[in-house]
């Protein structure tokens, strides 16, 4: 500045001076060429709601998601009060549709078991989605009726000592010639058909005796 | 043509939401009715004739791409560029770390500067000179004062659309442009003004001690 002091007043003549100094200033052509050009590869077609979405809006989305979240979380603990008796249930009555069940010593149906079963929630006639697992439980018992079994036939010398640390008793399915095998009478015209079979495992893992079970 | 001048007739929002449903003519009106505003409010944020060439690009392919932001409730379509195009020059800046005074490539932008044929050269050269001293200072104004200079004094919007560009209160922009002429007044202040305010200082410092 070659002025001798520059005052309010003398700063705001040099600033409208610089403004119209710039005042002319424009881009260039080529930016204008080169935005119509992303204009017409964009083709753009953009929906007319022209207003930026209200708080409103946000307010609205943030109320439902919360909203779903506490039906989802209610639902789920509906869902596991219900599941909380299956697996006892299961536990005590093995199925009988698997191969290999690890499952405990087989007992026949109990008055306990009715009873569990008899109180299961009335909800759960209600709600489709349970039914299938409540319709199973209720055949268990049936089956269980069905069942024949033989008593255990020791495979080797047996003791007390044997099972003092515990064993386990495993479902499997063997051929029908297996009852052939222990003396056992069988159909022939069953022949092509498995036959289920608890096995008595010891701790030291072999195999110290058998039954079979014959489901009617 | 003809239609074109009909466009020219339609004020932004229209020719915005024209635009926005596909229409080129649209875009090229408002186009050419904004971009020398965007051009030089970039420019005289960075300096820098790149920055502003490419920033008043980005500006309209965001409106394109974004036009539908636009809420016509909280400003003008004015202010909304000036908006895309401030958090542009800005976001730039801070890439390019260009904060620093401009280069020479602004000076071949300002011919009128040199080139005027007034009456007395020596008036002419002194104006001029003064004017790019002026230019200097407002260039080293840190951001924040920098962008109400140029808009309230270069561009000339007023404060309400200043606040509405810059997302502040009115009082903000006054209070900013206030202390950003303040610092314009003490770095246009001659080099010999400021040595006797040094030793004036340094007088009354002694004076004390």
């Amino acid at each position: 500045m070659n002025s001798p002091g520059l005052d309010e007043e003398m700063l705001t003549r040099e600033l409208k001076a610089l403004a119209s100094e710039m005042n002319q200033l424009e881009a260039p052509d080529r930016v204008e060429t080169e935005v119509l050009e992303a204009f017409r590869a964009r083709k753009v077609v953009t929906p007319l709601a022209f207003r930026r979405p209200n708080a409103s809006y946000y307010w609205l989305a943030a109320v439902a998601a919360v909203l779903l979240i506490a039906i989802s979380v209610v639902a789920l603990r509906w869902q596991m009060e219900d599941e909380t008796p299956a697996p006892r249930v299961a536990k005590e009555l093995p199925r009988h549709d698997e191969t290999v069940t690890p499952a405990p010593v087989h007992q026949p149906a109990k008055d306990v078991e009715y009873q569990a079963l008899d109180n299961t929630p009335k909800r759960n006639e209600r709600k489709p989605t349970r039914i299938p697992r409540v319709r199973r439980s209720e055949n268990l018992p049936v089956a269980n009726h069905a069942e024949i079994a033989t008593d255990f036939i020791p495979l080797r010398p047996m003791n007390a000592a044997s099972f003092q640390d515990g064993g386990q008793i495993v479902r499997v399915e063997l051929p029908r010639s297996a009852l052939a095998s222990f003396g056992l009478p069988f159909n022939m015209d069953r022949y092509n058909e498995k036959v289920k079979a608890d096995v008595i495992f010891g701790v030291d893992g072999m195999a110290h005796a058998i039954r079979f079970i014959h489901v009617r | 043509m003809g239609q074109m001048n009909l466009k020219t007739e339609l004020n932004d929002c229209e020719l915005l939401r024209s635009m926005l449903a596909g229409d080129e003519e649209a875009l090229t009106v408002l186009y050419r009715r904004r971009q020398g505003a965007i051009y030089r409010f970039a420019l005289q944020m960075s300096g820098s004739k790149t920055i502003a060439e490419d920033v008043t690009q980005e500006v309209f392919l965001f409106l394109m791409r974004e036009g539908h932001l636009f809420d016509p409730a909280r400003g003008s379509v004015s202010a909304f560029l000036f908006g895309v195009a401030r958090n542009h020059v800005l976001r730039r800046l801070r890439v390019e770390q260009h904060l620093a005074p401009i280069g020479d490539e602004f000076d071949d932008d300002v011919p009128s500067l040199h080139a005027s044929t007034e009456i007395c050269p020596l008036d002419d050269l002194t104006r001029a000179e003064t004017i790019e001293s002026v230019r200097k200072a407002v260039l080293s104004l840190p951001s924040k004062y920098r962008e109400v200079v140029v808009l309230c004094e270069l561009q000339d919007i007023s404060y309400g659309e200043t606040a509405e560009i810059l997302g502040c209160a009115i009082g903000t922009v006054r209070s900013r442009l206030h202390r950003a002429r303040a610092l314009l007044l003490a770095k246009l202040r001659p080099a010999s003004e400021i040595e006797e305010a040094d030793s004036a200082t340094v007088k009354s410092a002694r004076c004390f001690a």
